[in-house]
């Protein structure tokens, strides 16, 4: 029991009637690689945000490495990073600006350094002080990697990380995500199947609030994955 | 102290995000500027002696002012969903409201410094230099009751879709306590010298705005977490 990372049990949330998440349960181990798919409305970024600390759910209990997440969010928050398709970034702020104000908010020892590795690491050190608004959106994207892992998290959300990335960037963050793979455990949302099935250790399908599919990837029998997911996305009942 | 350091971060990010962009003081500024151009030809018979009732006018333009930067004042949270990465920080979401009511009060203050001597010179024929303490004061709590009820008001506005609407109609009912106070506390020392009966009526509403600040900011502080993102 000890290396469960993520424990999802009951839950639920609603946005007034509508009823995204209709009771999902499921636990990640440490080091795991959790691929979820589903189709628009499925309720996989709302998810993530209630993993995320960033909406709270409207039942059922969620832990994340061994804390109750509506008890207790602050700890929570400083073991997760989140990378969206939002580069939750400051357009007015150069890239070393955005990296140190959020390293000052997490706290990160030898700030200065690790602003610099990571700037290295996505390939950004030359544009490091130049405005966020003047990047491109690879870059953009490449640098909210850098945001995501100043404080060095154990846990990584993604949600569709690798949506209008240029190949260059995309290769960028296939190389991250292998480089911190072994210490890291990951929720991915995506909708590229080939991506999520090969970095996945489980994958999930989520349709209508509910989960439909979830099996470890060795079970995984690639035609019946393919066919609940092609149903679950042309809007057929699964 | 680690509070502070962390509200100090957000609030310092807010101050260059502004003095690089400018847009939420020129606006406030030129906005400010027209009302006092408006007033000035409003009042044609006395046009140079708006001294009777510079304190209502004054606040007038200040409350428009002022609902003008609160709208803007998540602008640069919305772009790029940067609020979303100030929540997902692990800090207090209430020293969010702090740092946002800080920068707030900071804007409406530099619009306050420029306008007020301006307005001075141009409207007020009593020199009431003498009570200036008193008078800066009563700016002061002004501005921070508007920021602290202002910042909350905009907070729940924020995820909605007519916000620009929703600040005036949640927010100027919640500050006219404010608005009267701080009107009584300009206007009395704008007006003329102070008898005994005047000066101890401004001391209670500078008292009573006090208390108002403190309650609005508290009371705002300990519900911030249930309003901002949700």
């Amino acid at each position: 029991m000890e290396d469960i990372e993520i424990k999802v049990s009951g839950l639920k949330k609603d946005f007034g009637r509508r009823k995204v998440l209709k009771g999902i349960d499921f636990s990640l181990k440490k080091g795991g690689f959790l691929s979820v798919f589903g189709p628009n409305g499925a309720g996989k970024t709302t998810m993530v945000k209630i993993l995320s600390t960033l909406e709270a759910p409207t039942k059922g209990d969620v832990t994340i490495a061994g804390i109750d997440l509506m008890a207790d969010p602050i700890p929570i928050k400083k073991k997760i990073g989140l990378i969206s398709h939002n580069p939750l970034l400051y357009g007015d702020l150069n890239a070393h600006e955005n990296l140190r104000f959020y390293g000052v908010l997490y706290k990160v020892d030898d700030l200065e350094s690790r602003i610099d590795e990571l700037l290295d690491r996505v390939e950004l050190s030359n544009r490091r002080y130049d405005y966020v608004r003047t990047f491109s959106q690879g870059m953009t994207q490449r640098l909210a990697i850098a945001r995501a892992l100043i404080h060095k998290p154990s846990i990584l959300f993604l949600d569709e990380p690798h949506s209008g990335l240029d190949p260059h960037a995309v290769d960028i963050l296939d190389g991250l995500l292998d480089d911190i793979r072994a210490e890291h455990t990951f929720v991915m949302v995506t909708h590229n199947l080939e991506k999520g099935l090969t970095l996945c250790s489980q994958a999930m399908i989520l349709d209508g609030g509910k989960i439909v599919f979830f099996e470890e990837k060795k079970d995984i029998k690639r035609n019946k994955f393919e066919a609940i997911y092609k149903k679950s996305v042309k809007g057929e009942v699964v | 102290m680690t509070s502070f350091s962390q509200i100090w971060t957000i609030l310092k990010k807010d101050l260059i995000l502004e003095l690089r962009t400018r847009e939420m003081l020129i606006s406030m500024f030129l906005f400010v500027m027209l009302t006092m151009v408006i007033f000035n030809y409003s009042f044609s018979a006395d046009r140079n002696d708006l001294t009777a009732f510079g304190g209502g006018l004054l606040w007038i333009a200040f409350i428009f002012t002022a609902l003008l930067g609160l709208n803007r004042s998540f602008a640069h949270e919305k772009e790029g969903g940067c609020l979303d990465g100030l929540l997902l920080s692990p800090i207090d979401r209430s020293l969010i409201y702090t740092s946002k009511v800080l920068s707030n009060f900071i804007f409406l203050s530099i619009i306050q410094i420029i306008t007020i001597p301006i307005f001075t010179i141009f409207f007020i024929r009593y020199n009431y230099f003498p009570m200036i303490v008193l008078f800066i004061l009563g700016i002061f709590l002004g501005n921070l009751g508007i920021a602290s009820i202002g910042t909350f008001v905009t907070t729940l506005a924020i995820n909605t879709k007519r916000r620009d609407l929703l600040v005036p109609i949640l927010g100027l009912p919640l500050m006219m306590p404010i608005l009267w106070l701080a009107v009584t506390i300009s206007g009395n020392i704008m007006a003329g010298p102070l008898g005994p009966n005047t000066l101890k009526e401004v001391v209670r509403a500078v008292q009573i705005l006090a208390l108002f600040d403190i309650v609005y900011f508290v009371a705002s502080y300990g519900l911030y977490d249930f309003v901002i993102g949700e």
